[in-house]
C-alpha cells in the first residue's frame, strides 16, 4: 500500500519532468540520515505515506541544520512548525514539536517530530536555520507553552499578552477559565 | 392663520426634532466593523443588487469620526474587543449600533475561550440581526428599524 503511493509520486515526478531522479527514490531521506548518524537516529518511519523521523531534543539543532544544508537533502523550506499534546494518548512524553519540511530542489517532503517533556518544556529554536520559523514558533509557544530557546522575540502571537494559559493544551477547558468574561481594557 | 395663506405650499411648518430626525435617518453613514463572514453579506447589501443607497446609507466610512452607525458584523475576540470599544468611543454623538449576526449578538456557535459572548456586554446595541449570516433583506430591515429610532431621537 505504502509502496503504491510512493510509486505513484515517483511517476508523477517523472511526468512533470522534475530534475534529480535520484531525489525521488523512496526511502532516500532516511537512508541518507542513516549514513550520517547511524541506525539509532532513524526512528519513526512513515506517517501517512510521508517519510518522517523522531529526533532528540538535545541534538535536534545540528540535525535540522544537516537536513537543510546537506546537498542530497536540502530541505530549504520549513512549511510548518506545530505541536501535539498527547495527554490522552499512551505516550511517555507529553508534547511533540513537529516540523514539516519541503525541498524545492528534490520536490520532496519530510517531517521531524521531537518529543518535549511537560516538566521542562523547552526546545532549541530553528530561527537561525529557517528565519520563517519565527512566527510559527511564537504560535506554538502561545498555544502550548513550549519555550523556544534562542528565539529572537518569543512573545505571544495570537492571544493577548496578559492571557495566562496555553489554550491548545488538552487540559485547558474549551470555554476557558473565565478570561472571556473578565478581561480588562 | 393669514401667514399660511400667503406662503401657500412653499413652506411647511414642523418641529426641529422632526426635521433633524428626518434628515439624519435618510443619510446614515455606517462604520463597518467587519471581522468575519457576516461582513461579506454586509458588502452584498451595499452592492447594486440590494443597494443600500435606496435608504441613504451607502456612504460607508472607515473612519469612526465620520460615521454615526456602527455595524458590528462578525466575531469579536477578547483581543479585538478593546479595538471595538475604542472605535465606538471615537464616533461622535449621536450614534447607533447594529449587532449583525449570531456571533456579534451572542457568540454564535463559537462558545469558546476567546470569544466575547455578545458585544452588548461592552457597548450598547440598538438593533440585533439574527442569522448566520443574515440575508441582505434582514440587514435592510434592521436599517429601517434604526431609521425609525433615529427619527424619534431628540435633535440636540
Ligand atoms: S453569524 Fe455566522 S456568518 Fe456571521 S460572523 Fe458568525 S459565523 Fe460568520
Amino acid at each position: 500500500m505504502g509502496n503504491e503511493v510512493e510509486n505513484h509520486e515517483e511517476h508523477r515526478a517523472e511526468g512533470v519532468g522534475q530534475h534529480g531522479r535520484s531525489g525521488s527514490e523512496p526511502g532516500n531521506v532516511t537512508t541518507r540520515i542513516r549514513a550520517r548518524y547511524g541506525d539509532a537516529a532513524v526512528r519513526g518511519g512513515n506517517a501517512v505515506g510521508c517519510e518522517s523521523v523522531i529526533a532528540e531534543r538535545d541534538t535536534h539543532l545540528p540535525f535540522m541544520t544537516f537536513l537543510k544544508d546537506d546537498p542530497e537533502l536540502s530541505f530549504d523550506y520549513l512549511v510548518d512548525v506545530t505541536a501535539v499534546d498527547r495527554l490522552q494518548l499512551d505516550e511517555e512524553i507529553r508534547f511533540a514539536v513537529v516540523y514539516q519540511l519541503y525541498s524545492y530542489k528534490h520536490n520532496r517532503r519530510f517531517s521531524v517530530s521531537v518529543p518535549v517533556p511537560e516538566a521542562d518544556p523547552w526546545i532549541g529554536s530553528v530561527v537561525s536555520v529557517w528565519p520563517g520559523a519565527n512566527w510559527l514558533e511564537r504560535e506554538v509557544y502561545d498555544m502550548y507553552g513550549i519555550v523556544f530557546e534562542g528565539h529572537p522575540d518569543l512573545r505571544r502571537i495570537l492571544m493577548p499578552d496578559d492571557f495566562g494559559s496555553h489554550p491548545l493544551r488538552k487540559d485547558y477547558p474549551l470555554h476557558g477559565k473565565g478570561e472571556r468574561d473578565n478581561f480588562v481594557f | 392663520m393669514g401667514l399660511e395663506d400667503q406662503l401657500q405650499e412653499n413652506v411647511m411648518t414642523t418641529k426641529v426634532d422632526a426635521m433633524v430626525g428626518w434628515a439624519r435617518k435618510n443619510s446614515l453613514w455606517p462604520m463597518p466593523f467587519g471581522t468575519a463572514c457576516c461582513a461579506i453579506e454586509l458588502m452584498a447589501t451595499l452592492a447594486s443588487r440590494f443597494d443600500l443607497a435606496r435608504f441613504g446609507a451607502e456612504a460607508i466610512r472607515f473612519s469612526p469620526r465620520q460615521s454615526d452607525l456602527l455595524v458590528v458584523s462578525g466575531r469579536v475576540s477578547i483581543k479585538m474587543m478593546p479595538v471595538l470599544k475604542k472605535i465606538y468611543d471615537q464616533m461622535p454623538e449621536p450614534k447607533w449600533v447594529i449587532s449583525m449576526g449570531a456571533c456579534a449578538s451572542s457568540g454564535g456557535v463559537f462558545n469558546t475561550y476567546t470569544l466575547v459572548q455578545g458585544v452588548d456586554q461592552y457597548i450598547p446595541v440598538d438593533v440585533y440581526i439574527p442569522g448566520c449570516p443574515p440575508r441582505p433583506e434582514n440587514v435592510i430591515q434592521a436599517l429601517i428599524k434604526i431609521q425609525e429610532k433615529v427619527a424619534q431621537a431628540k435633535a440636540n
